[in-house]
């Protein structure tokens, strides 16, 4: 059994590393379908579109852009493993990676954050509505689903915003933290993290009140999808007959619902982990627009405004490679949690 | 005495049917709504008689038609505006031109003042949001039924392929979606968007970026469906009377997966509606020519919150049209799955 499952564990990062070479794939076909030129490619690796024609021919012959296309892909491939993303246009004589480096944990830290929120806000309340189906709770329920599911989420934002920030003067609006304080020493780069290393409870204190705000609008997007998901598989998991067989036997219903029907019900739910994550890091590039959150999303956001491919391909790129780890987090999860699976 | 006596009945009635559950039940299965409980759970009337028992449906219902009618008919005035080069017979039906500036009344919050015009109040060029959001609209409704349409065709084809085949299909079929999914949906649509945005440009970028991105949620979908119902007994026996696996695949695997995916397919047109404004409120696929519903919140930005309205009112239309679809379709999945019955 235990071989069983080390070989999945084996065959499933296998798989990882095809799905990740595969993206690469699917990117580098996007931007050839799309810019078809050497001439074209390298206006866009220069990242300035007043490039001299002396510069453009160089970068042709520097990086082999007149190859053909088979070699241009292994180029391209050994450059992303070499961690060669191109240079950046805002921050210029900086790499991809580097800039990249500075603003991803700022993300991770607020994805993961707005996002366990959410999921175990939505994973409780599902179960509450599925328990107690067509009463009070599940009406109440459902409405706020509802409301917060089809809400975009720069609405979630701006209300947010305006009610906690603008009306009641609870909490800040916009920043990462009080930017009159002196920053923390960079260990991590996630503020909330480095704070805490450095035992630096003032600024600490200011991440996590900026904190708040854009992260409960992060959870408000993983918790709809969540609620709704928890709702009807345990609805399903209530149906069987094993659930009435633990009735039969004369347990609770407490135990039933929390014991019984609610282990099963997660188990659909576990493969949804990796598509939450997904759906907030796609959130965070708006939550991060609306608060001014300097992260991942806020500089991807200004990399579209300047026409940044390298920057726009490199977020892609990381960002893929987070939700491979994230889906293959999940299947192991769902192999553990449902021994009917086969470990194929 | 007619009256008293059926007054007597009631009261009388009353403690009987709290009292016991074998008597409640007794009086519940007299009364007329378990009728339609053993009426055959389709056909167009057993749908409409839901709908119509089901008040929150039947307004959301209400709202879905008109917003799909007013789409179509706002994206013919348009066409025939562009038809006749007379650009005035787009904004025809609005209750002002949405290009107009009116500086003399900016940013002027909503209120009843000159009925429609102020309804929404007006933007820092005077121009009425409500006029905006009317003229925008057919982009919305066009955009769901392009993007859903196409993902759900790809993903039955591949998904009831991969899940009924299994083996090296299978493989090929799901590491290829997987690469797709393995991305944010909405980072992949903003790649593709601006990558895009030079070569075709405008809503036509957006709604390619929007059909790349749909599909492998549906093939994920359609796969799990032929995967657990290719162990039925119905497929076994069909499988044992000799059928091809084409006729297993037509007759037996994709229409007993479609009933889910009807009711996630309306959740989804909520979702496309929600992701189209999502990008245009991040600068993509956005012209001056042509207001969109995300791109007006994203204006508003710059004016907020001293002007709230002006990026909260757009949002809240979206909100409004993604709400009534979502209502639908989750009511629709209740009905399908037969969690429900009237």
């Amino acid at each position: 059994m235990v071989s069983n499952v080390a070989l999945y564990i084996l065959r499933r990062s296998i798989n990882a590393v095809i799905t990740l070479i595969l993206l690469l794939l699917l990117l580098f076909v996007l931007l050839h379908t799309i810019v078809r030129t050497p001439v074209g490619l390298a206006r866009i690796i220069c990242g300035n579109p007043h490039c001299s024609n002396s510069a453009i021919q160089e970068i042709i012959s520097k990086q082999g852009l007149a190859n053909p296309l088979w070699v241009q892909f292994f180029a391209y491939i050994s450059n992303v493993f070499h961690g060669n993303l191109g240079t950046d246009t805002l921050y210029k004589p900086e790499t991809e990676l580097y800039v990249l480096s500075k603003f991803l944990p700022i993300t991770i830290e607020l994805v993961l954050t707005g996002s366990i929120i959410g999921v175990l806000i939505g994973i409780y309340t599902g179960a509450i509505a599925a328990a107690n189906r067509n009463r009070y709770q599940d009406y109440i329920v459902k409405v706020v689903y509802l409301t917060t599911w089809s809400a975009p989420l720069f609405l979630v934002g701006f209300v947010a915003q305006l009610i906690f920030a603008y009306w009641l003067n609870l909490l800040p609006a916009t920043q990462i933290a009080n930017p009159f304080l002196p920053v923390p020493r960079v260990i991590t780069g996630a503020p909330l993290v480095d704070s805490l290393l450095d035992g630096d409870w003032t600024y600490f204190y200011s991440v996590v009140q900026h904190l708040i705000l854009p992260a409960l609008a992060i959870a408000v997007a993983g918790f709809g999808i969540t609620t709704r998901l928890t709702r009807a598989s345990m609805i399903d998991a209530l149906d069987r007959d094993y659930v009435k067989l633990a009735y039969m036997k004369g347990l609770s219903k407490n135990k039933v619902v929390w014991g019984t029907a609610f282990r099963n019900a997660l188990i659909p739910i576990i493969t949804l982990i990796a598509l939450t994550f997904a759906l907030a890091v796609g959130g965070a590039v708006i939550i991060e627009d609306v608060f001014s959150y300097y992260g991942m999303g806020y500089f991807t956001v200004q990399a579209i405004y300047n026409f940044d491919y390298n920057a726009i391909l490199a977020v892609t790129l990381i960002v893929g490679i987070a939700v491979i780890l994230a889906n293959l987090v999940a299947d192991l999860l769902y192999a553990v949690a449902d021994p009917r699976v086969r470990l194929t | 005495m007619g009256f008293q006596k059926s007054f007597l009945d009631h009261i009388l009635r009353k403690p009987i049917q709290s009292s016991g559950s074998q008597v409640t039940a007794e009086v519940v299965s007299e009364t007329p709504s378990t009728k339609a409980k053993t009426a055959p759970k389709e056909g167009l009337r057993f749908y409409l008689n839901f709908f119509m028992r089901d008040k929150p449906a039947f307004v959301a219902i209400f709202i879905i038609g008109l917003f799909l009618a007013w789409g179509v008919l706002e994206a013919f005035m348009q066409e025939l505006a562009s038809l006749l080069h007379q650009p005035s017979y787009g904004w025809a039906l609005l209750p002002s031109n949405p290009f107009a500036l009116t500086f003399g009344a900016k940013l002027e919050p909503p209120s009843l003042k000159d009925f429609p015009y102020f309804l929404f109040g007006t933007n820092q060029n005077g121009q009425s949001i409500l006029s905006r959001i009317l003229f925008a609209a057919p982009h919305d409704v066009e955009a769901p039924i392009v993007v859903v349409g196409s993902a759900v065709l790809i993903g039955m084809f591949l998904g009831t392929a991969a899940g009924y085949f299994g083996g090296w299909t299978d493989e090929v079929i799901m590491r290829l979606t997987d690469a797709f999914l393995s991305l944010p949906a909405l980072i992949l649509a903003i790649t593709v968007g601006v990558l895009l945005g030079t070569s075709v440009g405008g809503f036509d970028a957006i709604l390619v970026a929007l059909m790349v991105v749909w599909w492998p949620v549906y093939t994920r979908f359609f796969r799990a469906q032929a995967l657990s119902i290719r162990e039925r007994g119905y497929v076994e026996s069909s499988k044992l009377s000799g059928s091809n696996p084409l006729r297993i695949l037509i007759r037996h695997i994709i229409p007993n997966s479609i009933d889910p995916i009807i009711a996630y397919m309306t959740l989804d047109f909520g979702t496309v509606i929600l992701f189209l404004s999502s990008l245009a409120f991040l600068g993509i696929g956005v012209s001056i020519t042509y207001p969109e519903w995300g791109a007006e919140s994203s204006l508003g930005l710059t004016f907020f919150p001293e002007y709230w309205w002006y990026a909260i009112i757009p949002g809240v239309v979206i909100g409004v049209i993604v709400v009534v679809f979502t209502l639908v379709g989750d009511r629709l999945q209740d009905l399908i799955s037969g969690r429900i019955s009237y």
